[in-house]
């Protein structure tokens, strides 16, 4: 019996036992849930269906596409003044514009002038509270 | 003794306690979410400093949910959930102004009682770990990702988010440092370069905890925010101390609740109040009055969920463990500074530890009197629109994620990549915060198992170390038993409120 549970460690393979075990349990527990859910995963497409149709799409797909594009872009246009943290702040301020746009319900012009000033004054405030009092590099 | 107590320390605490207010009051924004924003803010002022700032916004956050549940019965942050049953009901009969004030009042003894217990307790706890070994240690993390799984809604999705956490924190490298080989593991080929050291820790929280909740408004289409004709604070409803006549009991019972709760770790706030409320119109004389306008709800409610906040903390500072997703938010602060939580915290940094303790002290004493004398305008707080909030707030997580390591733009990706894995948590039912407290124990879970089963070569020394590993076992197999009965109770309690 005691030779059963007698466990011995090979120091070169040591980084593969946890994650195998953790990997093994969350294998049952997703088969558990499959087992329990089945009904619930069966009708998965209509869920998704559903939630696609009351999603509001031009808000969650823009704030997604705006955020991939903000992120592309930050490093190229920092590289072009390096160690500045220009592409931060050149790529923030029509981001935060953007966003704001796209998360209003009406756009007249007293709602848009403060979003604007906001989408000046918010990303620069940032950019030279992190590039001099707090000496951190923005790409 | 307490140099610290600086005049930035104490502007800190102030104005992260007034932020973190206005956080909690804005619907749809979180204590957490607060946190996590202003992580990086804490780089460059030091661990004391730093502390205050992100205490100062852990209370606040947690008491400013109360403003928008009184007035617009829309919790401001999930904690908050039952003080709409009996603070809404209240503010439509004109009484809202005194609902808020009992509100503050509870809030504020509920964070002092939970103090108290962090001041007492965490420093007993920590001594007594120090002397775990291996088995222990793994056995504690067992026991904390077991409490926290099984207090989860629903207890197997919840078990899986932890492990699914535990798993993620893997990828990487094992690490020579922990005694490891240095092997990388579960790193796709082509991704060594990025997920050499896994995900770092601040980008994911951010990402699940600031960049997700805002997707989630996004794809609801980012409701209209409230003018300040919806607001009735109520000018005529005058309070009186009276009003806690007969509920001391009330009072301390919830607050000791939510410090129990706070100290299990992964509950949370909404699970503090919702016990502390269930308890109240249980030994209430007049249950019937609950839900209609009851001062009591309030009372137990808002104790309840700032009691956690101290109760919290223990797990944290005495063990290493977090005990809600904003402590685990606390852990960034501290690695960000360099200090390791755990057993030795507290010896190891008795400054630290005082420089807490005051901080959550002023803290509680700043919300106090900021809600109690300036509530109507922090009721005003609920009109700031979201189209302006929250692309600052997305532009913030933006520079959180970059500057935690001194700007490395993976981490800005890794902000992205978890933004939208908390968002289809949501949809998949998936717990964040077991997944987040799996994340973060993880590595050391690993650590502990794989020291423990070299130092002793057989599996039953998990069973057999010491009696505190029995004890540990007893422990794991009771909090099972006990969260399904739990569970069942705060169904029971959800369905009789809708």
């Amino acid at each position: 019996m005691g030779d059963l549970t007698r466990v011995t460690i090979d120091f070169d393979t040591s980084h593969l036992i946890f994650p195998t075990i953790i990997a093994c349990i969350l294998g049952l527990l997703g088969l558990a849930i499959v087992i329990r859910d089945r009904a619930r995963i069966a009708a998965a497409g209509s869920y998704w269906r559903r939630s696609w149709d009351v999603m509001d799409k031009p808000r969650f797909l823009g704030v997604l596409a705006l955020t991939l594009l903000y992120f592309s872009l930050m490093v190229p246009v920092g590289d072009l003044w390096p160690n500045t943290g220009m592409g931060f702040l050149i790529c923030s301020i029509p981001y935060v514009l953007a966003t704001g746009l796209l998360f209003m319900h009406e756009r007249p012009l007293r709602q848009v002038v403060p979003l604007l000033i906001v989408a000046l004054v918010g990303p620069t405030f940032v950019w030279w509270l992190f590039t001099y009092p707090l000496f951190l590099t923005l790409p | 003794m307490f140099e610290f107590v600086t005049p930035l320390f104490l502007s800190l605490i102030i104005g992260g306690t007034f932020v973190g207010i206005i956080f909690g009051a804005i619907p749809g924004m979180t204590a957490t979410m607060a946190v996590a924003v202003c992580l990086p803010l804490t780089y460059s002022l030091g661990l004391e400093n730093g502390l205050a700032l992100l205490l100062g916004l852990y209370v606040g956050g947690i008491s400013g949910g109360l403003v928008p549940a009184i007035l617009l019965g829309i919790p401001g942050t999930p904690s908050s959930i039952t003080t709409t049953f009996d603070g809404y009901p209240m503010a439509q009969r004109g009484e809202g102004e005194l609902a808020l004030r009992i509100g503050t009042i509870s809030s504020l003894v509920g964070g002092l009682i939970s103090l108290l217990v962090l001041d007492l307790f965490a420093p007993t706890l920590a001594d007594f770990a120090i002397k775990f070994s291996y088995v222990e240690k793994f056995l504690i993390i067992f026991f904390a990702l077991t409490v926290m799984a099984a207090l989860s809604s629903d207890m197997l999705l919840g078990i899986f988010s932890g492990v699914l956490g535990i798993f993620v924190a893997l990828i990487g490298t094992y690490d020579i440092s922990d005694g490891g080989n240095g092997n990388l593991r579960l790193v796709p080929p082509g991704t060594e370069y990025w997920l050499e050291s896994g995900f770092s820790l601040l980008p994911v929280l951010i990402g699940l905890f600031g960049l997700a909740a805002i997707l989630e408004q996004a794809e609801i289409g980012v409701p209209k925010g409230h003018s300040s004709k919806d607001i009735k604070v109520g000018k005529h409803s005058r309070f009186s101390f009276g009003v806690f006549r007969g509920e001391g009991i009330n009072l301390v019972r919830s607050s000791l609740i939510g410090t129990f709760v706070g100290i299990l770790p992964g509950v949370g706030g909404s699970a503090a109040s919702i016990i502390s409320y269930t308890n109240a119109k249980t030994f209430s004389k007049t249950p019937e009055r609950y839900g209609k306008g009851e001062p009591g709800g309030i009372i137990a409610s808002e104790s309840g969920n700032n009691g956690l906040t101290g109760g919290a903390l223990v797990p944290l500072l005495s063990l290493g463990i977090p005990g809600d997703s904003t402590t685990a938010l606390l852990i960034g602060a501290f690695t960000l500074q360099g200090v390791q939580v755990g057993p030795l915290f507290i010896g190891n940094n008795p400054g630290t530890w005082d420089a807490m303790i005051v901080a959550m002290l002023i803290a509680n004493i700043a919300m106090f009197v900021m809600m109690y004398y300036a509530i109507r305008y922090f009721a005003l707080v609920v009109t700031i629109p979201k189209h302006i909030l929250f692309p600052v707030i997305l532009m913030m997580c933006v520079i959180g994620a970059y500057t935690i390591n001194y700007g490395i733009m993976f981490d800005v990706w890794t902000l992205l990549i978890f933004g939208v894995l908390g968002w289809l948590f949501g949809k998949l039912r998936l717990e964040v915060a077991p997944f987040i407290i799996g994340f973060i124990l993880g590595p050391s879970a690993e650590i502990y198992f794989v020291k423990s089963l070299e130092s002793f070569g057989d599996v039953t020394i998990f069973f057999t170390k010491s009696w505190i590993a029995v004890l540990l076992w007893v422990l794991i197999i009771g909090s099972v038993a006990g969260a399904a009965l739990m569970s069942k109770k705060r169904r029971q309690m959800t369905e009789e409120a809708a």
